[in-house]
């Protein structure tokens, strides 16, 4: 314990020199600043302005880096919340009961709740990633393919039982995702899969198009065939910026179970912050006593996953720092900051450089209350964007998505392939399948099919190895209870239809 | 009780109703789709031994979704669901017209017989604000027209000064 209370005070001296903190300020202002546009994402974000962090120190460098990346992530939620459109994967299900909030006017309300359930999860998972982070490496050494393909099915179990609709049709969802993501080159072999022989796909379909389709474009293309009332975000007047005291009160759990399923699921690589969202929200959901309220702005449910997503974003350091491996995209560009200024990520960083590893967990913590700072002054500014017309608010939107989504990699392709998932997202609103399941899929589906072929190859072909090896059995009993919990009252409800008829 | 009323569905030959049109429709689109997969990866080699080649996981998938997609067309057939919902033109044509003109303008475009000229960023975002601005029934001109050159100097002030993206302004830089 002394020794944390040491290596944290050593963390803080180093990250809490002015300088650092006006890196982080910087930094997590900028973030929140680009981040917050519809169509770039916090991949994207922290692409763009990597190159700004060069001339820095090492240690000022990737302090501002981890403050863009917050603010990014934190922009991205902002963007779910108002107009709908999540910037990456894990702000997919803020949209759910975020927008909705959004919609009740009290955008500013679950703004505020964001913020706050982030920092709060920051302050946690800081805390737990000194103390845990050696320890839990452990954990993470004992995954092999097998795991780590059962874990993922679990993640997509997970998507498919918070979906509002059937389970059926978002099973199929899920699969859909996870064909569309096998579009591109083979991993092992390089050959091009279902690519038509369009060079533009044989690098697969980016995840910004596909999301930027379905939740962008189809969502203003169902928009405009709405009445004029019923589209129009706000509906009444927007209540207060802050959120009530109540509001406060139901969160509160929310928060403090979102962190921890967030900081344990975290860990594990492999899109650990986007199964943390969706996990705390079915938890959220199926703990409540009036889970209908879910999807139609339950405070909850922007609480759980936003504290959830913060909590893992900050745990999944612990991968990279004592393992080297980065664990989503985020994270890789990351190690790609460290190498250029000369740190190798891995083991060795927290014996040979503990000020940078130290100073580096401290301003993660640093970062989230940066936040706090810039956002909640802010929360006013992104609400009044809500009482823009909407005649003149979606030809907007889709003016930045463009340019969001060329900017990417300066190709038109790309902005026609979202414009044809705007199209299948239209199509799929009107038959009642949720998109949020096929996204999980197509974020999980590479890295599902590599563990799949690994653990197959291992195995010598044989396939009872995910029900013999005792984690893998374990996650893959979870996922099949949680999918019979989730059918039985389908089948019930069906059942009682029947009677009524 | 309308069900005495009604003619019965599997009285005589072959007269199907499709009970949940959502669902079946839906089902046999996915259906559809999970063929074009197959197709598109028939070429690729499947497993060898052991290991997997590159066809097996999108022809495995593929035919899962056959499957499921299967499933969902056959719950359409048999339980009662709503009707499909009429699908509007003028949203959808207009929202993908802006989004087609803007991935054509912004670099320039030769397929086939239609060449546009490289027209860079500022005519591009310019032309998809306006042609999007019809996709609604509420248009006014003056205050479109304000709005486009407003955010066409907002996209190039944020995009092309602030981030330093390397974008193409007008067609002749």
């Amino acid at each position: 314990m002394s020794e944390l209370l040491a290596n944290l005070a050593l963390g803080f001296s180093v990250a809490a020199s002015p300088y650092n903190i006006g890196f982080c300020l910087l930094g997590a202002l900028v973030g929140t600043l680009v981040g917050v546009l519809p169509g770039i994402g916090t991949v994207a974000t922290v692409a763009m302005l990597l190159p700004i962090t060069f001339g820095l120190p090492p240690v000022g460098a990737l302090i501002m880096l981890a403050g863009i990346y917050y603010g990014a992530q934190y922009g991205g939620s902002t963007t779910s919340v108002l107009v709908n459109i999540p910037g990456e994967a894990t702000s997919v299900i803020t949209c759910l009961d975020g927008h909705q909030m959004a919609r009740q006017g009290r955008a500013g309300a679950a703004l505020s709740i964001a913020a706050i359930g982030s920092f709060f999860a920051g302050c946690v998972s800081t805390v737990l990633v000194a103390a845990l982070g050696v320890p839990l490496t452990s954990i993470a050494l004992l995954f092999g393919p097998a795991e780590y393909f059962s874990l993922m099915l679990l993640g997509l179990i997970f998507a498919v039982v918070l979906a509002k609709g059937s389970v059926l049709k978002s099973i199929a969802m899920v699969v859909t995702g996870l064909l569309l993501s096998m579009v591109g080159s083979d991993l092992e072999t390089g050959a091009g899969r279902m690519t038509f022989d369009i060079a533009e796909l044989s690098d697969g379909i980016g995840f910004t198009n596909v999301a930027m389709g379905l939740f962008g474009f189809a969502e203003i293309i169902r928009n405009l065939e709405m009445s004029q009332e019923s589209r129009d975000i706000v509906k009444g007047k927007i209540s207060g910026l802050m959120p009530t005291r109540q509001d406060l009160i139901d969160a509160s759990g929310a928060i403090a179970r979102g962190t921890v399923l967030g900081s344990l699921l975290g860990i594990l690589p492999g899109g650990g912050a986007v199964v943390a969202s969706f996990a705390a929200y079915t938890f959220e959901k199926r703990i409540s006593k009036n889970p209908e309220r879910f999807g139609r702005g339950a405070i909850q449910g922007v609480a759980a996953p936003e504290s959830a997503n913060n909590a893992a974003a900050q745990t999944s350091f612990i991968p990279l720092l004592t393992l080297g491996i980065p664990p989503n995209a985020v994270m890789a560009l990351m190690v790609g900051a460290m190498t250029i200024h000369g740190i190798v990520p891995g083991p060795q960083v927290m014996t040979k450089q503990p000020e940078l590893f130290w100073g580096m967990i401290a301003s993660m913590w640093l970062g989230n209350l940066m936040l706090v700072v810039i956002n909640l002054p802010l929360v006013g500014v992104w609400v009044s964007l809500l009482r823009v017309p909407y005649r003149l608010l979606y030809p907007s939107i889709i003016v930045f998505c463009c340019i969001g989504i060329y900017s990417i990699n300066n190709s038109p392709t790309d902005v026609v392939i979202a414009a044809i998932f705007g199209l299948f997202g239209y199509w799929l609103n009107k038959h009642d399948f949720e998109p949020a399941p096929l996204v999980l899929a197509f974020v999980l589906g590479p890295l599902m099919e590599e563990n799949l072929r690994r653990a197959m190859l291992i195995a010598r072909g044989d396939a009872t190895v995910f029900l013999t090896r005792p984690i893998s059995a374990g996650l893959i009993a979870v996922a099949a209870g949680l999918l019979v919990i989730a059918a039985l009252p389908m089948i019930r409800k069906r059942r009682e239809e029947v009677f009524v008829e | 009780m309308s069900e005495g009323v009604r003619t019965p569905p599997r009285g005589g030959g072959f007269r199907f109703k499709v009970r949940g049109p959502r669902d079946f429709y839906g089902g046999l689109v996915l259906i559809a789709l999970a063929i074009i997969a197959i197709w598109a990866s028939g070429d690729l080699p499947g497993t060898h031994g052991f290991a997997f080649g590159p066809g097996t996981a999108p022809r495995l998938f593929a035919g899962l979704l056959a499957i499921v997609g299967a499933l969902v067309a056959l719950s359409g057939l048999l339980v009662d669901g709503p009707p499909v919902e009429p699908y509007a033109v003028r949203g959808p044509a207009w929202v993908l017209l802006a989004i087609l003109a803007f991935a054509g303008m912004i670099r320039g475009l030769n397929i086939g017989p239609v060449t546009i000229p490289p027209l860079g960023l500022v005519p591009s975002t310019f032309a998809a604000f306006m042609i999007s601005i019809f996709g609604s029934t509420e248009m006014r001109w003056v205050e479109s027209l304000i709005a486009a050159v407003a955010m066409t100097a907002f996209c190039v002030g944020l995009f092309v000064y602030l981030l330093q993206l390397p974008f193409q302004l007008w067609p002749w830089i």
